[in-house]
């Protein structure tokens, strides 16, 4: 339907994690590479899960068992390796204080680490958002449409790509609660994150049912609107701790200031 | 919190998070620049007509490859092709490792300006060509060919010179090699894949074999204290220097010109700013087989006064410098992966990021030249491979069902 409508579904679907990028992300450099580290890691999981599955692709039932257990090993498998990435941030994080006393600044703030914990949400995201939808969407660049038979509502790309943005969501929320329920040993956070991913996936399956979209999207986009009310809640509430007003900048401000005046410079 | 007293340059405040890994950015942003430029190129103009193009040059002169061969002619034909090829970038390089050892510097001088003019004008003008027929875009003949000699004229001086604004070289050299690499993926399939890996082994070989060309380039150029003249895309330095750096860099650019005078500074015993510079010698025309491979060296420290920074790769500043045929082979990759679908060029982009990253880190644990490509096309061709057979199919079969993970 034309590079217009192309470039509008790329939009719908990666539209709010470009915003992102442009205003938080590609401030810093480093969390630019964080972006692209993340990115290729869960590409990475996606190879691995294909692998698994490959044999038995592709599904010729009808019956939506299989596509269940596609989607709960997926599921199951990722967030297993969303505790190993865990390690590897928190390694990384110990190069990073290491390297910040070696070269006399400051080390990590909170502000810093849920800034990392976004950027690697980001990644996550964008890497199920591009290979899901994104890549798919060349056809919608030529004249026609195309449209699925089970939800002949709407063309398929702008399905996929409402799809891509609740899982988007999900994504870039989830990293930052998982981070924290990991570092903070917070049950409740812990649990949260695999949990509305699961919710997540398997309300996807009710767009198998013919007319299934119409209770699937809409759900799904409630579930990614609570993730992201959760995670907006929790930095609140992490960050109004240290000063009355909300995150980042104040708290930079007040140490620069209370440390100029102990050091008496202008 | 920090209560010793800081050096001047540094602020107490300043955050590690701001300005670790700048210097990877900013060679990151043109490769990817570039790399995009190829794709959109190869996605406008490829279609069933162009691709009756031949593009005959020495990367296919022993074999032409056509569809209807047999998957071992294939194999062999493309095999046969890419070993022709480089046996004469080799042959090429030991040339120019000679020339610079006679100290033959305008020779080396005139022939990356002759090449550059032919790229810009040749290859630039024809792909400009398939552009404009592509989108029936009106321009008559002599307005096209004033434009097209003042573009090539300006980009020789841009390259050649030193007093040029740092903007207009990079993107030229971003151009060139943007317009070099469309013309590689117009090589038959199975030629540029056998292409790529071999560029890779021969980088390999040519700079960590004590006989390879590149290396002998490179110990020449450290022993002889000089620059080598080539195409090299440079990015800016990070910090906005003070006054005695921004001389010395001022002065560093000019002895690309003054190839016999050397102004850089001896090394200092103390821990300095490591520069880490990837060059290749001799740029390509219009005929790729004029293409020289490239390799990732460290060069001899800058003088400095302010703290030594040593550590991980992030962390080293100066400007880093990237030879002109990693952008082109990268982006043949990736632009030939754009041939087949566009799930491949993103796993392919993400796979060449990770191989660079991987071969800074790499050069700042080794600190002697190391070869940039081949971690790059040895993850790209893997990726690609994986996403084609193996990724395609899973993410299809979730795609069409509305399913989403």
């Amino acid at each position: 339907m034309t590079v217009a409508a192309g470039v509008g579904y790329a939009l719908i679907g990666l539209g709010p994690a470009l915003s992102i990028f442009v205003s938080v992300i590609s401030k810093k450099p480093f969390l630019v590479l964080t972006v692209l580290s993340s990115t290729m890691f869960w590409l990475v999981s996606l190879i691995l899960l294909s692998a698994a599955w490959r044999a038995l692709l592709p599904i010729k039932s009808t019956a939506f068992w299989p596509y269940a257990v596609l989607i709960l090993t997926s599921v199951v498998f990722q967030e297993g390796i969303r505790f190993v990435f865990w390690k590897l941030y928190k390694k990384l994080e110990e190069i990073l204080d290491l390297f910040a006393d070696r070269t006399s600044k400051r080390r990590l703030f909170l502000t810093d680490k849920l800034q990392i914990a976004l950027a690697g949400g980001l990644g996550h995201g964008v890497a199920h958002a591009v290979f899901f939808c994104l890549s798919l969407l060349t056809p919608a660049f030529g004249r026609a449409t195309y449209f699925v038979e089970r939800c002949s509502h709407m063309p398929f790309s702008l399905i996929s790509a409402i799809n891509s943005l609740g899982f988007f969501m999900i994504h870039t929320s989830s990293m930052v609660i998982a981070f924290n329920g990991y570092a903070q040993k917070k049950k409740s956070d812990q649990i949260f994150v695999p949990v509305i991913h699961v919710i997540a996936s398997i309300m996807t399956l009710i767009n198998l049912a013919p007319g299934g979209c119409v209770i699937g999207i809409p759900l799904l986009c409630l579930s990614a609107a609570g993730t992201l009310l959760y995670c907006w809640m929790l930095c609140l509430h992490k960050t109004s701790l240290l000063t009355p007003l909300y995150s980042g900048l104040p708290v930079t401000v007040s140490f620069e200031i209370s440390s100029r005046a102990r050091l008496k410079l202008p | 919190m920090d209560q010793t007293l800081i050096p001047s340059s540094s602020s107490l405040s300043s955050p590690i998070l701001e300005t670790l890994g700048e210097e990877i950015l900013r060679i990151l942003y043109p490769v990817s620049f570039c790399m995009l430029l190829v794709v959109l190129l190869v996605s406008a103009l490829s279609s069933p007509v162009t691709s009756s193009i031949s593009f005959s040059s020495i990367a296919s002169l022993a074999y032409s490859e056509s569809s209807s061969d047999s998957f071992w002619s294939k194999l062999s034909g493309a095999f046969l092709n890419s070993l022709l090829f480089v046996v004469s970038i080799t042959l090429l390089t030991f040339l120019l490792v000679l020339l610079f050892y006679f100290r033959c510097t305008p020779c080396l001088k005139s022939y990356m300006a002759f090449s550059s003019f032919i790229v810009l004008f040749f290859l630039g003008g024809e792909t400009s060509l398939l552009l404009l027929s592509r989108f029936a875009l009106p321009l008559d003949a002599f307005s096209f060919l004033l434009l097209l000699l003042n573009f090539s004229v300006i980009g020789i001086l841009s390259i050649s010179l030193a007093k040029v604004p740092i903007l207009l070289t990079q993107g030229y050299l971003v151009v060139i090699g943007v317009f070099v690499a469309y013309w590689f993926t117009l090589l038959p399939e199975w030629t540029t894949w056998s292409l790529l890996i071999s560029m890779a082994l021969y980088d390999l070989a040519a700079v960590l074999l004590p006989v390879g060309p590149l290396r002998l380039l490179v110990e020449m150029a450290i022993s002889r204290d000089e620059e080598i003249p080539a195409l090299v895309y440079e990015a800016r330095p990070v910090d906005p220097p003070p006054c005695f750096r921004r001389r010395l860099w001022r002065e560093r650019r000019d002895s690309f010109s003054i190839s016999d005078v050397s102004h850089r500074p001896v090394n200092p015993p103390q821990e300095t700013r490591v520069e880490i510079r990837v060059q290749e010698s001799g740029e390509g025309s219009a005929r790729p087989e004029l293409e020289t491979p490239l390799m990732l060296s460290q060069n001899a420290r800058r003088q400095e006064a302010m703290e030594g920074v040593e550590g991980i790769g992030l962390g080293i500043s100066g400007a880093i410098k990237l030879g002109l045929g990693d952008f082109i082979f990268y982006s043949v990759l990736v632009g030939r992966a754009a041939l087949y679908d566009f799930m491949t060029v993103y796993a392919c982009y993400l796979a060449i990021v990770a191989g660079l990253g991987l071969t800074l880190l790499l050069l700042s644990f080794y600190r002697k030249a190391l070869p940039a490509l081949p971690v790059s096309i040895a993850l790209g061709v893997l990726f690609y491979l994986l996403t084609r057979e193996l990724l395609e199919a899973f993410v299809l079969q979730c795609s069409i069902n509305l399913l989403m993970f």
